[in-house]
């Protein structure tokens, strides 16, 4: 295995030469990632034939849209050399307030999407505030406003789902359009929004470069704070709308929604190649990070293996992604270094 | 007697050759000066001599052994960084034996009241007249450095102190101090090895001299034999008119930025006048405030009391945004952390500040960017592998330029070149002077440079002004005044 990864590694290296804009792509993280992922899809549809049908096919890409949307809103935060562990909170908030909305008050399903939305955007602006007002970490923050979010739930519901959601709204959830998800589609809709914003506006540039060194960004007269609020309140509105499609989908408001979803975006992200230190990485590549873990998740359960392992197994399965490029450099140093030990040892 | 040496060691960097084949000799008894100018390698050495990095070619040996095969041999050497880095939380006592593991103290309980009174008989070694209860962020300046220097010594098996610039933050009478303690060192029969690029301060100390230029070792020899001309000579390579001057000769009577009574949080009621077309140099040590006042200024730190106005315009404090877009651009001295954005490339770097001037009506155009970048690099002669290289890769001079560049093209009234010449090589350097000058005289811009070498601020500056202290301590005609009257207010004396 060890040797496999070093060959991978040096294989990666002797392709990848500075220079021309081909072998920069080549270079990139997302790039290898994406061997990566092909890989594992090769290996996946030779060890089981159920695989490549399409039936698991839209299972997998219908479960894959929901931490891919949080997995992407979530890479901008990280750009920035932030997160926030509260969206899966806000994602089952919003959802409660929905139903509430609709089966309570009789709002138009169309009408409570939007304001719960709305809400969504609110919550993410309210964390965005505390840190950056207060001057805070992030995560610390996000930790307890989770609890809050999480409590506020408990009080609505006590813990109970709320049932009897207009049916009208569960195409967004379980509806499919020429055999494609509707969430999928909403997913590669947000996706395609999210770069945009990060690799051609200024806003996203600013993102980088406040990820980069938010000292440098400042001194540049960036205005840092309004930029990193921007991107809270935008996390918490994507968060809420996965929310909300959760909802369409289940047709019922669970308070256990999105309880993965911060972590597992997260994974994603980084599996993806977006650095957790900021400044570095494409939104990309934290689909390609989900699906990777994604993909593992569907074996565990084709392969029929016990579903109280999924946990343990997909966690490892983060480890050793993100270790593939570190693990490789240690073995490519002590070899260097075994080499020229020899070579001193022969002169003397 | 010969305790370290290197042989032919070379390392190299993307695009750069920081030393190549470098032979150095270190003797037991001897205090031996390595000096160059900034660039010349001096830092990749250090970091060669303490293990920190391998070199390329070569080999270090120490007692005659070689260290590839015995890496524990750098256990040898003590060394003081430049930069002070106590725990600051902890008391003299703790810092002094830290990491707590010299035969003495090296139990499994710590014992307070054991590790102050073997602290003593170290502090009163090393002229230090802190106590070993008092906290080191409590110390001064001076003791601080003092202290790190007995910390390296207080490791049994240490034999080679190594010192880097130690004399950067001190007055002249406690780096008197200094290098009483060092001489004291030497005559114990420890190897001392002198960094440091102030010439005169040298003289004071060496026995022996090594020069680095551009990476290379250009000269070595005794102390005795040679003078400060010569060693100059040696570092720059070719005889330098030190007389050349670039101060702007195209200096408006217009004010420009008048600062009135300014406070912040370590200065107090400073005031000057900047007028178009001028080069104002600012002097003073480290601490002084210098740059303290031009960051506020900018609204990167606070201002509690008094008034700016800039061509006119009455100023805003605590908005950066605010200050670059009415003209007002710091150009920082940490330039690692303050200036360039590591991991984004030469070509985001030149735009990040001009991106309106970048985008159409929906987005950022690639192909102005990419015009705008290629004009900006052309126009300050940066040399880079390509646009999409990571800035981290380029030299300290090119870093420069990008950031001089796209300071330019962001139409600036006043621009602050807080120590520009930092890390940079000699022909840079003077290339930045020029540049400097260029801007003042045909744009008619008001530019403030701050610097610790003060020949460099005689030679680019108009007028000077000197703080101490936190408080502007005089403002001098560089042309009608000598450098002693200078270097004495910026020390306090005047």
């Amino acid at each position: 295995m060890i040797q496999l990864l070093h060959k991978w590694g040096t294989f990666m290296n002797k392709t990848t030469f500075t220079g021309s804009a081909v072998q920069n792509a080549l270079k990139s993280k997302i790039t290898k990632i994406t061997f990566v992922l092909l890989g594992l899809i090769v290996i996946s549809s030779l060890a089981s034939e159920y695989f490549l049908t399409f039936y698991n096919i839209q299972s997998v890409t219908r479960d894959l849209a929901f931490v891919s949307i949080i997995a992407i809103a979530q890479s901008c935060l990280l750009l920035l050399g932030e997160l926030d562990l509260s969206v899966g909170k806000i994602a089952a908030l919003c959802g409660i307030l929905s139903g509430l909305l609709m089966v309570q008050y009789k709002v138009p399903p169309v009408l409570a999407i939007v304001i719960c939305i709305l809400l969504g955007a609110l919550f993410g602006l309210l964390n965005g505030l505390i840190i950056t007002g207060l001057k805070l970490n992030a995560m610390i923050v996000t930790i307890g406003m989770q609890s809050v979010y999480g409590g506020i739930i408990l009080v609505l519901t006590r813990g109970k789902a709320i049932t009897n959601i207009p049916k009208g709204i569960s195409f967004l959830g379980s509806g499919s359009i020429a055999g494609i998800p509707v969430p999928f589609l909403f997913m590669l809709l947000i996706l395609t929004g999210i770069i945009f914003l990060v690799k051609f506006t200024r806003f996203g540039r600013y993102i980088y470069a406040i990820g980069n060194s938010r000292e440098a960004a400042t001194i540049l007269g960036i205005k840092t704070n309004r930029v990193r609020l921007g991107v809270y309140a935008l996390v918490g509105m994507v968060s809420a709308f996965a929310g909300l499609l959760m909802v369409a989908r289940l047709g019922t408001a669970q308070p256990s929604i999105g309880d993965s979803w911060p972590l597992n975006g997260i994974a994603a992200a980084v599996i993806g190649g977006v650095a957790l230190t900021g400044g570095d990485g494409n939104p990309l590549g934290a689909l390609i990070g989900a699906m990777i873990i994604s993909i593992i998740q569907n074996m565990i359960v084709l392969f029929g293996i016990n579903i109280y392992w999924q946990t343990a197994v997909s966690g490892i399965v983060v480890v050793l992604a993100i270790s593939i490029d570190p693990l490789t450099n240690l073995l490519r140093n002590a070899q260097k270094k075994r080499a020229r030990n020899k070579e001193l040892k022969v002169r003397q | 007697m010969e305790i370290m040496r290197t042989h032919k060691v070379s390392k190299r960097f993307p695009g750069v050759l920081a030393l190549n084949g470098v032979d150095l000799v270190v003797e037991t008894g001897k205090i031996h000066c390595i000096v160059g100018e900034n660039g010349a390698g001096k830092s990749t050495l250090i970091k060669i001599l303490t293990g920190l990095y391998e070199p390329d070619e070569g080999d270090v040996f120490i007692d005659g052994k070689s260290v590839r095969l015995d890496s524990r041999l750098f256990g040898r050497v003590a060394y003081v960084p430049q930069e002070l880095d106590q725990f600051e939380n902890m008391t003299v006592a703790d810092n002094l034996f830290m990491p707590l593991q010299s035969s003495d103290v090296n139990s499994f309980l710590i014992r307070k009241s054991r590790l102050q009174s073997l602290a003593v008989p170290w502090l009163e070694k090393f002229q230090i007249s802190a106590g070993p209860e008092q906290l080191a962020r409590d110390i001064s300046v001076s003791e601080q450095q003092l202290l790190q220097i007995a910390r390296g010594m207080v490791n049994d098996s240490a034999q080679i102190l190594l010192l880097d610039e130690p004399t950067t933050s001190l007055t002249t009478k406690d780096t008197q101090r200094l290098f009483e303690v060092v001489r004291q060192l030497k005559d114990s029969g420890k190897a001392i090895i002198f960094i440091s690029h102030k010439i005169e301060e040298i003289f004071q100390l060496a026995d022996e001299i090594t020069v680095l230029r551009n990476g290379e070792k250009v000269a070595h020899s005794r102390a005795e034999e040679v003078d400060i001309a010569w060693v100059i000579r040696q570092m720059v390579g070719r005889e330098i008119d030190q007389t050349i001057s670039y101060a702007s000769e195209n200096v408006s009577d217009e004010v420009l930025l008048d600062v009135e009574n300014l406070t912040g949080d370590i200065f107090s009621g400073v005031g000057f006048q900047l007028r178009k077309g001028e080069i104002l140099g600012f002097s003073g040590l480290v601490g002084s405030g210098r740059s303290e006042v031009m960051q506020a200024i900018l609204g990167y730190l606070p201002v509690w009391s008094g008034s700016v106005l800039l061509d006119g315009k009455s100023w805003k404090f605590g908005d950066t945004h605010f200050s670059v877009e009415n003209g007002y651009i710091y150009l920082p001295e940490e330039r690692k952390r303050q200036g360039i954005l590591p991991y984004m490339s030469v070509r985001k770097n030149l735009t990040i500040s001009l991106l309106e001037q970048v985008s159409n009506r929906f987005a950022l155009s690639g192909k102005r960017e990419a015009a705008l970048s290629r004009e900006i690099v052309e126009a300050y002669n940066i040399k880079a592998a390509s646009l999409e290289q990571q800035i981290r890769f380029l030299s300290g001079g090119n870093q420069q330029k990008v950031i001089i560049g796209r300071s330019m093209y962001s139409r600036p009234k006043v621009l602050v070149f807080d120590e520009p010449t930092k890390g940079i090589d000699v022909g840079t350097k003077t290339e930045i002077y020029r540049l400097m000058k260029k801007l003042a005289e045909e744009t008619g811009i008001g530019i403030i440079l701050i610097s610790s070498e003060i020949e460099e601020v005689m030679r680019c500056a108009n007028r000077i002004a000197t703080m101490y202290n936190g408080r502007l301590a005089g403002i001098f005609d560089t042309a009608n005044s000598d450098k002693s009257a200078i270097l004495n207010s910026i020390i306090g004396v005047a």
